[in-house]
């Protein structure tokens, strides 16, 4: 017999560990690209001042910031849902990719709201398989929805060479969206659509719904306990087949939202593996709405300050994959030792 | 050299709680030693600083009359001490001649030598008489099978002096027997045997030498013959604390439950009924079809409603409380908040619309864990900072606040002290008069005989007998729980 | 379809064969040990480009394929170090790990060997070829009967297996969990660096950043649905290599390219959910 003795954490404390754990992540990250900066012959600090400039130095540096950080809002929340429920899905990227097209195709014929509620379901059905096959015969969704990916780019790819295709572009896209259908810029001249309102809007859903409503506390109690939650009568199943339908739909409609604000059309190659970052955004930011927010932000002002620097010093952009894949590996670290 | 093994002066707290205080025991070499005690009396905690997998705070280990200290494991095994746990280190998907081996393989160059592997564990085997299907993989044998060897392992480490702990929780009766037989082949042989158990005729069966533990303390240390069974109860109970006596049931009613199925009972508005056996003889499986867990082999009706197919909610919805077991794993959710923990179950009908109204949560919470008496700073502070006897009654109070027809009680004083027993004991009493059924589960001979009115005696998955409760019934009881008929 | 055409795919799957079995058996043995290696991807890539450079620096295939394995265990033992000792998350370190050694080596190109994508390396020296196939083929045969040989009867088979099914077991019984897990994860690196340095030197004679294309999922793919057998995993391999061959003539014959490609996957979703529901099956059996 042992009895534990642990203090309780007040919430100020709380709160400074856990911005602890989001900052270590990025220090590491920022060492090691240093390192690889350093042994290249260049200036690692001079690299991240650019940086940093080029993010958020700005009216025009910060809009683009937030537009390469919508599509990390959109991916970084549909996973974070599904974490939060215990389901570990990094089939996001799926969703993203097959809501794109179907986005895209949708609008081009009838129209931007038809396009988004289109994509949403695309997103539905990509997670809907993997959910079912976990909540009904407990298939490991790991696997299945990273497999899934695989299986969605194969096919999207499929059906743009084969039915969608534009005519007279070389590349494979599908034709460009008439100009009614997309979402309307925010900002303009810059680059920023409402994709980012419509983000940021679901962000703050889901920080009230999962906080506050009957099914949010369900999803909490399945993904802290699951052998407590069914004990208690909440059917977990359920849950986590309704975590990976919405995770799925918030994908799905990430996917429309690039395509219909950003694109104009669907092409090869139409996500740089948001989903996968979205993975990472979803982990530094321990699935809450706020975190979500501050990892989406952080990994699209390295991805739009990546490119520009790439203008204007001879650093190639791929440096930045270094360090946002280094805050991902480390970020877990993190998350899963408290547990 | 006459003390193999032992203890001098020993103490071990874990934070508040004092699991070992001045503890000595000298166990002899080629001797069977039994240590004994109730859950709870320090009997693990010794045994792990024996072997050395814990350290005391103050004393030491005696090793051949010297004293000695263990830093690890590995120190003892160094020492000829092997133990044989409760959590068996089997590996289901390897044979059990690669069990044995695991570690410590016989080998020529890179290669295993199963053929010198094989002769070593038929020499062993029937060295302490045992026969064994060693190629049968771990997974498709029996935990006693599993046991076995698990103590050939031991051996072929070069343990002498052998720790067994609970060895019997989880065996049938005849394999006990087999168990025991082993241990007295393992005496012969010249090895030493710690044998720690909370069974008297086992231990009656099979010690040289028993010595007593309760609260941490070492009650005495007798040779088995100065003991019978009622004086050797005696010390491992001590004065019955937490236990204010039998008081049946004044008035029952309707059946509030039915079970048909491999195990058939019912259970009366107004009424008590305890179910008994040896750990695995079929009570999880009882208590899982009851709440909705697992998937029903027969009828179940709850106050006349047929609810074998319901799930959990709708049975909760029908008048249903279940106090787990598994308290740190099932009855609570350890990271999550109190407040979240107390409304579990209620939430659906706390909530309006779909949303729950956060100072409604707050306020039910605090409501029932007032109510039942908990000690805690805020309901948002997380389950695990409160203390086991606490966490307990958030779980009585979240379960009983709601009213239950009929309460599924399973172990609901597990891991509480004596005065969280008394507490707990007057609440299931006092829902009973007031008209609920309760199916009460425990390990606890005594809690079942203090507080049921009627007893139900499991045994290999099926109903074994039903004894009336009281203190009366204890020996039926126990005749019932190994399988056979009181005569 | 004729005798040598299907001579040809026979010839262009065993090829494909090679990488995709030697990244294959390195996952396996670290599936065996208990962890599911998401990262053979990043590491084939970074076999593929140090064997590249090896081998065109010293015009010697041989120290370019070793050259390679030794890039991708060292990579394996660090990602390893991470899951292990830091506590990482399996899943996410992998694809962390890919997505930092794809990142790492598009920036190498462009900075260090200013190239775009693609890098052609002077003087590299292909495989050589024994009896029509090349030594990593040959390689990979003997590794198939030899690892499931290994496994079955040798000190360190056992100690694997012990690790990937009862960590906890192997630890109470003073067996270095970790450390054979990380012999593990150094071990599948190895394999996955080779099974790199083979697209390169094998097949198609230079680097590209993109050449090993979904190869490291595939061979996932693979030992999941051999269950970490290395008979039916080998097997697999040749029938996802079977499918990459036939894929080019096929597509003349109207099937596109694309749907082949996702074969792979489609059949692990299948054979996980077979696997699960026979699972749940047998337990309810067993329990009723």
């Amino acid at each position: 017999m042992s009895v534990c003795p642990r203090s309780n954490p007040d919430k100020y404390s709380r709160v400074l560990t856990s911005g602890f754990r989001a900052v270590v992540p990025f220090v590491i990250a920022l060492v090691i690209g240093g390192a690889v900066l350093l042994a290249t012959g260049h200036n690692p600090l001079a690299f991240y001042q650019l940086l940093v400039r080029e993010s958020f130095g700005g009216t025009d540096r910060i809009a683009a910031t937030l537009s390469a950080a919508t599509p990390l809002l959109f991916t970084g929340l549909a996973t974070a849902i599904a974490f939060r429920a215990g389901v570990f899905n990094v089939g996001v990227e799926g969703g993203f990719v097959l809501g794109g097209l179907t986005g895209a195709t949708v609008a081009l014929h009838a129209g931007l709201l038809a396009g988004c509620v289109a994509g949403a379901l695309a997103g539905v059905l990509v997670s809907a398989l993997p959910a079912w096959l976990k909540a009904r015969w407990n298939v490991d969704e790991v696997v299945t929805t990273l497999m899934s990916n695989f299986v969605v780019a194969g096919l999207t790819g499929w059906l743009v060479t084969a039915f969608l295709q534009a005519k007279g572009v070389a590349n494979s896209a599908t034709p460009l969206i008439p100009r009614s259908a997309w979402l309307p810029d925010l900002l303009p001249p810059y680059g920023l659509t409402s994709g980012v309102l419509i983000a940021l809007v679901l962000v703050m859903l889901y920080a009230v719904w999962i906080k506050h409503s009957v099914l949010g506390y369900e999803l909490r109690q399945t993904g802290l306990n699951p052998r407590f939650s069914a004990a208690q009568g909440i059917r977990v199943g359920r849950v986590i087949i309704v975590s990976m339908l919405i995770s799925g739909a918030i994908a799905g409609l990430g996917g429309a939202a690039h395509a219909l604000g950003v694109v104009h059309r669907f092409v090869d190659g139409f996500s740089p593996g948001y989903g996968f970052t979205g993975i990472a955004v979803a982990l530094l930011g321990r699935n809450s709405a706020v975190g979500v927010v501050l990892g989406a932000v952080l990994f699209g002002a390295l991805a739009s300050a990546g490119t520009t620097a790439q203008l204007f010093s001879d650093i190639p952009l791929d440096i930045v994959d270094v360090l946002s894949g280094t805050v991902m590996v480390f970020a877990v670290i993190r998350l899963w030792r408290q547990r | 050299m006459s003390v193999r093994l032992g203890a001098r002066d020993v103490s071990r707290a874990f934070g508040p709680v004092r699991a070992n205080e001045g503890v000595s025991v000298e166990i002899r070499a080629g001797t069977v030693h039994a240590v004994v005690g109730e859950n709870g009396a320090g009997k693990t905690t010794l045994m792990r600083i024996l072997y050395g997998l814990d350290q005391p705070d103050s004393g030491t280990v005696v090793i051949n009359d010297q004293p000695v200290r263990l830093r690890g494991p590995a120190d003892g095994i160094g020492h000829g001490i092997g133990l044989v746990p409760q959590e068996l280190a089997m590996i289901g998907s390897l044979t059990l001649l690669e069990n044995l081996v695991l570690g410590t393989e016989p080998r020529s160059g890179p290669r295993i030598d199963w053929a010198r592997a094989r002769g070593e564990a038929e020499e062993l085997a029937s060295r302490v008489g045992v026969e064994l299907p060693w190629t049968a993989l771990a997974d498709n044998v029996s935990i006693s099978v599993r046991q076995q060897v698990e103590i050939l392992r031991a051996l072929r480490r070069g343990a002498d002096v052998l720790i067994l702990d609970e060895p019997t929780a989880a065996l049938a009766p005849a394999q006990v027997d087999d168990l025991l037989r082993l241990l007295r082949g393992l005496r012969e042989a010249g090895r030493t045997v710690v044998f720690i158990s909370h069974k008297v005729d086992e231990v009656l069966a099979v010690a040289d030498e028993i010595t007593v533990l309760r609260g941490g303390k070492v009650i005495t240390t007798r040779p088995v013959g100065d003991l019978d069974r009622t004086s050797l109860i005696e010390l491992i109970v001590g004065q019955q604390v937490g236990f204010t006596g039998f008081v049946p049931s004044a008035v029952t009613g309707d059946e509030v439950l039915t079970v048909a199925g491999s195990v058939s009972l019912s259970v009366r508005a107004g009424e008590i009924v305890g179910v008994a056996g040896i750990a695995g003889s079929g009570q999880d499986e009882l208590v899982e079809r009851v709440v909705g867990l697992r998937p029903p082999d027969g009828r179940i009706t709850l106050a006349g409603q047929d609810i074998s197919t319901l799930p959990v909610d709708r049975r909760r919805a029908a008048g249903l409380g279940y106090i787990s077991g598994d308290r740190r794993s099932e009855g609570l959710s350890m990271d999550a908040s109190l407040a979240d923990n107390t409304i579990a179950g209620t939430h659906r009908t706390l909530g309006r619309h779909g949303w729950l109204k956060p100072s409604a949560v707050r306020a039910y919470a605090k409501r029932v864990l007032d109510g039942y008496s908990v000690r805690y700073g805020r309901t948002t502070a997380v389950a695990r900072t409160l203390s086991g006897g606490n966490q307990q009654r958030v779980v009585i109070g979240r379960e009983l606040d709601r009213d239950p027809k009929l309460l599924v009680a399973a172990g609901p004083t597990r891991g509480v002290d004596v005065l969280g027993m008394t507490y707990i004991h007057d609440k299931l009493r006092a829902l009973r008069d007031n008209g609920s059924g309760v199916l009460l589960v425990s390990e606890q001979l005594d809690e079942l005989l203090d507080l049921s009115d009627r007893i139900i005696v499991l045994h290999g998955g099926r109903v074994a007998g039903e004894v009336p409760g009281g203190p009366a019934s204890r020996t039926a009881i126990g005749t019932l729980m190994l399988g056979r008929t009181p005569s | 379809m004729t005798v040598s055409m299907l001579g040809g795919l026979l010839m262009s799957a065993l090829l494909l064969w090679t990488p995709l079995a030697l990244a294959a058996l390195g996952g396996l043995l670290h599936r065996v040990s208990g962890v599911v290696n998401i990262g053979l991807e990043g590491q084939m890539l970074t076999g593929a480009l140090v064997g590249a450079v090896v081998s065109g620096a010293t015009g010697d295939w041989a120290l370019g394929v070793l050259a390679a394995g030794a890039a991708g265990g060292l990579i394996g033992l660090l990602m390893s170090l991470c899951i292990t000792r830091l506590g990482a998350n399996e899943i996410i370190a992998g694809l962390g790990f890919t997505i930092v050694l794809s990142g790492l080596i598009g920036y190498l190109l462009r900075s260090v060997f200013d190239v775009s994508g693609t890098l052609r390396v002077a003087g590299l020296d292909p495989l050589p070829r024994i009896l029509g196939l090349d030594p990593l083929f040959w390689l990979t045969i003997i590794f198939v009967p030899l690892i499931g040989w290994s496994l079955r009867n040798t000190v360190a088979g056992l100690r694997l297996r012990a690790t990937g099914d009862g960590f906890d077991a192997a630890n109470a019984l003073g067996l270095p969990a970790n450390g054979i897990r990380d012999i593990a994860g150094t071990l599948a690196g190895v394999f996955a660096g080779i099974a790199g340095s083979h697209l390169v030197l094998g097949q198609v004679g230079l680097f590209n950043e993109n050449m090993v294309a979904g190869r490291g999922f595939i061979a996932l793919a693979a030992f999941y649905f051999g269950r970490a057998r290395p008979l039916p995993t080998a097997l697999a391999c040749l029938l996802f290599a079977v499918f990459d061959a036939a894929q080019a003539r096929l597509q003349t014959a109207g099937v596109p390219a694309q749907l082949i490609q996702t074969l792979p996957y489609v059949v692990v979703i299948a054979v996980l959910t077979a696997t699960a529901v026979r699972g749940v099956r047998g337990r309810v059996r067993r329990a009723g």
